[in-house]
């Protein structure tokens, strides 16, 4: 794993700049490409800033020291789109994280497509796509959206954007009229899911081996993923109900194996089928959210030093839920509460099978490019901190606290 | 044993039934724009839209004009918010975070921004494929003032 390379206070300051930019800006930019010659229209920016702070009371969760308080929670994304042709437009974005261990400030390519529509029924996207899934897979990260600082993690798990969040290859989606019974939104899509040694969801591998003969967590796959998204936004204005499939083909990884199938190398792989589904229901300046989400990885592990001999099997499938409420008072406050569940099957009372987390937020729209978040959570179960190791005593029952403040500028 | 059964069945039809009348008269709307108008550039060929199309336009589900040009929504925060309202079924609050969700997704252009009445029609004015929801006081120079039926 690598080490960080920044310390939090140079990350803070590194938020601030871009705030300010933010602040200077406070809409999006324009850059005109008539001094090349051509009519096109002009480019346009957006971008968004987002630092967190994280503090809990009985373990490491998320960030590395959240019992001493941390700042190891921050965002920043910056994109650029046109519209160089009819029905044409490209867009490009760029995105920094991190979270704890993972993301690091590395910037990567966040989303980079070109997308042509046929009409409201059928549009393509190409490239690097964000994948539709539930509510707000697709915009996990962008802390402007939402009124929580922390999504139910057992269904967004902020550590594990990289093998959720983005494929490349082709979406097709479109929007269909039912008539009275109302319209159907649908995304389809199809590619690979592509994940660093270093990311998430290779920590969380790495953490949860089984015992020797199998050694240490090497390299993760490139993985074909298909699925779509459904929406069914019905005749009641501001109700929609949506199922997500996907699946992800031979996703697999190599780990380092000692005696008696080693010293060498084996490989895990299996299919992932992953399930979710959603309610949302917007009255007034009410909104209700349900979603229900589940996986089911079963790898098996082989040696090719053995004629890729089958030594066994590691599973995972866990189902997580959540039903959530927000309001917003006015222009400046909002308010929100959610109640999630997340299990490890078969389910089990033991406490680091499970994870139930009670979560009230508070947010705070201070100006236009600015707001304001804070939120509190009473968490039973240890289920989720499975990927650090450093917490110890996760078998223990006695609730815990966690604060989360996150403050986003954008433009 | 049959009969209760037969009756359990009746009473979820009728309980079905209401849901079917509740929906459907959700869906009935009439359009009214409380004080304000819509306009777009005067390049747009459209010269009216049903309530539903303005609809649309405004929840992103209509991103292109007829010919291709790619829709551009103008609005003016805070002086329009109940016509808005009335165009999309959302508040201005709502309105913002759901045009972020799709602009930082990749899905979607946000709405551009003007300071008041004639800096929006200005905008709209000189920007192609625009069109926004202005004061029915406004002076609309330089746009075309779109019929909502």
């Amino acid at each position: 794993m690598k080490k960080n390379k920044r310390t939090d206070t140079q990350k803070v300051w590194l938020t601030a700049a871009l705030g300010a930019a933010a602040a200077c800006g406070a809409s999006a930019y324009e850059v005109p490409l008539s001094f090349l010659g051509t009519n096109m229209p002009p480019l346009e920016f957006h971008g968004f800033a987002s630092q967190g702070f994280l503090y809990s009371s009985d373990y490491n969760y998320l960030a590395n020291d959240t019992k001493n308080g941390s700042f190891q929670f921050s965002e920043v994304g910056l994109n650029v789109s046109m519209n160089p042709f009819p029905r044409t437009r490209i867009t490009v974005q760029g995105f920094d994280y991190d979270v704890g261990n993972v993301g690091q400030y590395d910037p990567f390519l966040d989303y980079a497509l070109v997308e042509y529509t046929f009409n409201d029924e059928v549009g393509v996207r190409a490239g690097r796509i964000r994948r539709p899934s539930g509510i707000y897979n697709h915009i996990q990260d962008v802390d402007l959206a939402r009124t929580y600082v922390l999504l139910p993690q057992g269904v967004y798990d902020a550590r594990f954007r990289d093998f959720t969040a983005s494929l490349d290859g082709v979406d097709v989606f479109g929007d269909i009229s039912l008539g009275k019974a109302g319209s159907l939104a649908y995304e389809t899509y199809a590619g690979m899911v592509s994940m660093a040694g270093n990311s998430g969801m290779a920590r969380y591998i790495q953490n949860n081996l089984p015992p020797t003969p199998v050694g240490q967590f090497n390299s993760i796959d490139s993985t074909p993923v298909m699925g779509g998204q459904l929406w069914w936004n019905t005749p009641l204005n501001g109700l929609r109900a949506g199922a997500s499939f996907a699946y992800l083909s031979n996703f697999g990884y190599h780990v380092n194996v000692m005696q008696p199938y080693g010293p060498g190398a084996m490989h895990c792989v299996g299919n992932v089928p992953i399930q979710q589904y959603s309610l949302e229901y917007i009255w007034k300046d009410w909104t209700f959210q349900a979603e229900y989400y589940t996986y089911d990885f079963t790898g098996h592990f082989y040696v090719p030093a053995y004629g890729n001999l089958s030594v066994g099997a590691n599973w995972d499938n866990p189902d997580a839920w959540y039903f959530g409420v927000s309001h917003r008072f006015n222009k400046l406050i909002e308010a929100g509460a959610y109640y999630t569940q997340f299990h490890i099957r078969p389910k089990n009372p033991i406490p680091c099978s499970f994870q139930n987390d009670a979560a009230l937020s508070l947010r705070f729209d201070i100006k236009d490019w600015w707001i304001f978040k804070v939120e509190g959570h009473y968490i039973q179960g240890t289920a989720l901190l499975r990927d650090n190791a450093d917490n110890s005593n996760l078998g223990s029952d006695r609730g815990w606290f966690m604060l989360a403040v996150k403050t986003t500028f954008s433009f | 044993m049959k009969l209760n059964t037969c009756l359990i069945m009746k009473s979820t039809f009728l309980k079905l039934g209401w849901l079917g009348v509740v929906l459907t008269v959700g869906s009935f709307r009439a359009l009214a724009l409380d004080g304000a108008v819509v306009i777009a550039n005067s390049g747009v060929s459209a010269g009216s839209l049903s309530a539903d199309a303005l609809k649309d336009i405004y929840t992103g589900k209509t991103k292109y004009w007829d010919g291709g040009q790619a829709v551009i929504i103008a609005v003016l925060p805070d002086k329009t918010d109940a016509a808005l309202q009335q165009a999309c079924g959302m508040d201005t609050s709502s309105f913002k975070t759901f045009w972020q969700r799709l602009a930082f997704s990749g899905r979607g252009q946000e709405p551009k921004k003007a300071a008041d009445a004639a800096a929006l029609v200005a905008l709209v004015a000189s920007t192609k494929g625009a069109i926004a929801i202005v004061p029915a006081d406004a002076a609309l120079d330089g746009v075309k003032k779109i019929e909502v039926k």
